[in-house]
Formats: structure tokens, C-alpha cells, sequence
């Protein structure tokens, strides 16, 4: 995240693997949609306005089975409740004097893995620049949303021909999360980790994955007031 | 179009939107610094991203060693990869490469 002006780039290519592994997921949403009985344009629809992908798959369920529109908005609203700590964690690694003005439209783009993306890059020494997240959640959404158009069009069976593709674009997220988490791990950071860890297990086991993630990443916070 | 689908879009993408701006636009971290807010924001991105890999991992986590191997080698690529050129990006995508060379050597 460098001078600003010419950082968009920068954003846009750091934007490639989350790029890859967005459009298989993404593309498996589109088919999920039609075949749930919903048009390409309601799937894209999803995909643009709401932009998370565990939401969407939940609204498909939901809206099929016919749930009330406000317990169906409201329980995905809660699924995406720990968004609510990534801009503050992201700024406090960008420094005060980081610019916010046009926050109000690349944050829009602060998914899961754009704030990993941008918070190893701040890790790594970078500095925090607008156009930065700009290039970085513009990629990132863009591959979301013309995954699902290629997936409702395409419908499924297009990856079925090619299993190993299939299995490696899958293992795209994984990756990224563990080179992300190799990038920020430090001796100061893993009691944070491992009770994060240890709590994602335990809340999935227990409850189910949105709960783990959410468990998790409180536990792990948590963890973070106790030390020193 | 189905209005139930729209409004129910329409209200999830402006509380995603609420939840991931107006907290910067506000520079909450600003309002927590030197206090045990900050301490705990600080905790949140390495507990996030912790978190985010657990769970990207857990459902690949099955009690057969044979379908375990495409995990633990592309695991391995990207540990080999990183501790060796320190790219995120090249990290990522070898990781992919190596574990969908193993489903195919597989297969």
C-alpha cells in the first residue's frame, strides 16, 4: 500500500487469489440459485446486493422454503454480525492519519478475505492507501458476481468434468488464510491464534459454523485483553 | 423479479454495508485507542484470520488418511513456499496447484 495514486494495481493483482477462489464458490451459488428455482437474474441479484457468501447460500434455503422476509433478512443479518470488527481492526493497523474519505465505497468490498488480504499487507510493512482497497475489494467483488452470472447461466455439471480443477480452486481460501496467517504470526500473536483456534472448533462442533467463526474470533479478541 | 427476494437483498446488503463502513467512517478505532477496546481490536485481525483458516479447513477434515493427502500437501506447498519466498500471492496459489495435482494423481 505504497503511494497512493498508483496503489489501485497493486490492490487489483493482491486481489488474484482471493479472485480464484471467489468464482468457483461463487459460480456454485449461480447453479445453486436456478436450481433452488430462482431466475439468473434473482441470483445475480444475490450476489450483488448482498455480497457474503454464507448468507446467500442461507437466503436460497430460506427464501425457497418460504420463511418470512423479516426473520429471513434478520437471521442473515445476523450471520454477518463480525464485519463490524474489520474496518475498526484494519484502521488501527493503517495508523490515524489514514485517509477514510472514501470509505463509504470500498468498504463495501471488506469481506472476510479482503481484510485478511489488507491486513497481512499492513503486516508486511505496507502503508494503507484508499486506492489500495479500492484495486483489492474491486477484484474480489467483481469475480464474485461474474462467478454467480456463469454459474446461473452454465448451470452445474460444468467443474463436474474436471474434478482435480474443481478440487484445487476449492483449496484456494484455505491457502490464502494460512499464507495470510504465516504473515502476521508472531511469539505475541499465538495465544491469540490457538484460543481462536480451539473456540472455531468447539462452536462448529457444538453449534454450527457461523457460530464457530463467530466464537472465535470474540474468544480469540478476548484472549488479547489478558495479555500483556 | 421476486420482491419477497429483493426486499429481503435489499435489507441484508444495507446492514453488510452499515457493518463494514460505518465503522471506519466513524474511525472507531480512534474512539477506543489507549484503552482495553484497542487491546482487543488489536487481538481481532491475527483472531479473525485464525479463525477464517480453522474454518475454511475443518470441513476437508475427515477420518480417512487417504483423502486427507491432498490437504496435507497443498498445506505442505504453502508452508514450503512461504518460508522460502514470503509471497502471500505465490504461497496461495502453488498451495492450490499442489493440492489439485494430488486429487488428479489421485483420481
Amino acid at each position: 500500500m505504497t503511494s497512493p495514486r498508483s496503489a489501485f494495481l497493486p490492490g487489483l493483482s493482491a486481489s488474484l487469489p482471493i479472485i480464484m477462489g471467489y468464482f468457483p464458490i461463487a459460480f456454485s451459488f449461480g447453479v445453486a440459485a436456478t436450481r433452488a428455482g430462482f431466475t439468473p437474474l434473482e441470483a445475480v441479484a444475490l450476489s450483488l446486493i448482498i455480497y457474503a457468501g454464507a448468507s446467500q447460500f442461507l437466503a436460497l434455503a430460506l427464501l425457497s422454503s418460504g420463511a418470512p422476509v423479516l426473520v429471513s433478512a434478520f437471521t442473515l443479518i445476523a450471520m454477518n454480525l463480525r464485519h463490524v470488527l474489520y474496518g475498526p481492526a484494519l484502521m488501527r493497523e493503517a495508523g490515524r492519519e489514514a485517509g477514510t474519505r472514501h470509505a463509504w465505497a470500498w468498504a463495501w468490498g471488506l469481506t472476510d478475505e479482503v481484510f485478511g488480504q489488507a491486513l497481512g499487507a499492513l503486516a508486511r510493512g505496507q502503508r494503507f492507501s484508499e486506492p489500495y482497497m479500492f484495486g483489492l475489494g474491486l477484484g474480489a467483488y467483481v469475480a464474485w458476481v461474474l462467478g454467480t452470472v456463469v454459474g446461473a447461466f452454465a448451470g452445474g455439471g460444468a467443474l463436474d468434468q474436471w474434478p482435480a480443477l474443481s478440487a484445487g480452486l476449492g483449496f484456494m481460501l484455505p491457502a490464502l488464510f494460512l499464507s495470510l496467517l504465516l504473515s502476521i504470526l508472531s511469539r505475541r500473536q499465538l495465544p491469540v491464534i490457538a484460543v481462536a483456534a480451539l473456540a472455531t472448533v468447539a462452536g462448529t462442533l457444538a453449534i454450527s459454523s457461523t457460530s464457530g467463526i463467530l466464537l472465535g474470533m470474540v474468544a480469540g479478541a478476548i484472549t488479547g485483553l489478558v495479555r500483556k | 423479479m421476486n420482491w419477497e427476494l429483493l426486499t429481503v437483498a435489499v435489507m441484508t446488503g444495507f446492514a453488510n454495508w452499515a457493518f463494514r463502513a460505518l465503522p471506519v467512517i466513524a474511525r472507531a478505532d480512534r474512539i477506543a485507542a489507549g484503552g482495553w477496546l484497542e487491546r482487543f481490536l488489536s487481538a481481532t485481525g491475527p483472531a479473525a484470520i485464525g479463525t477464517l483458516f480453522i474454518a475454511s479447513i475443518l470441513p476437508a477434515l475427515v477420518p480417512e488418511v487417504v483423502k486427507l493427502l491432498p490437504l496435507a500437501m497443498g498445506t505442505m506447498a504453502v508452508l514450503a513456499i512461504w518460508f522460502t519466498r514470503r509471497s502471500v500471492v505465490l504461497a496461495t496459489l502453488v498451495g492450490a496447484l499442489v493440492h489439485g495435482l494430488t486429487v488428479w494423481l489421485m483420481l
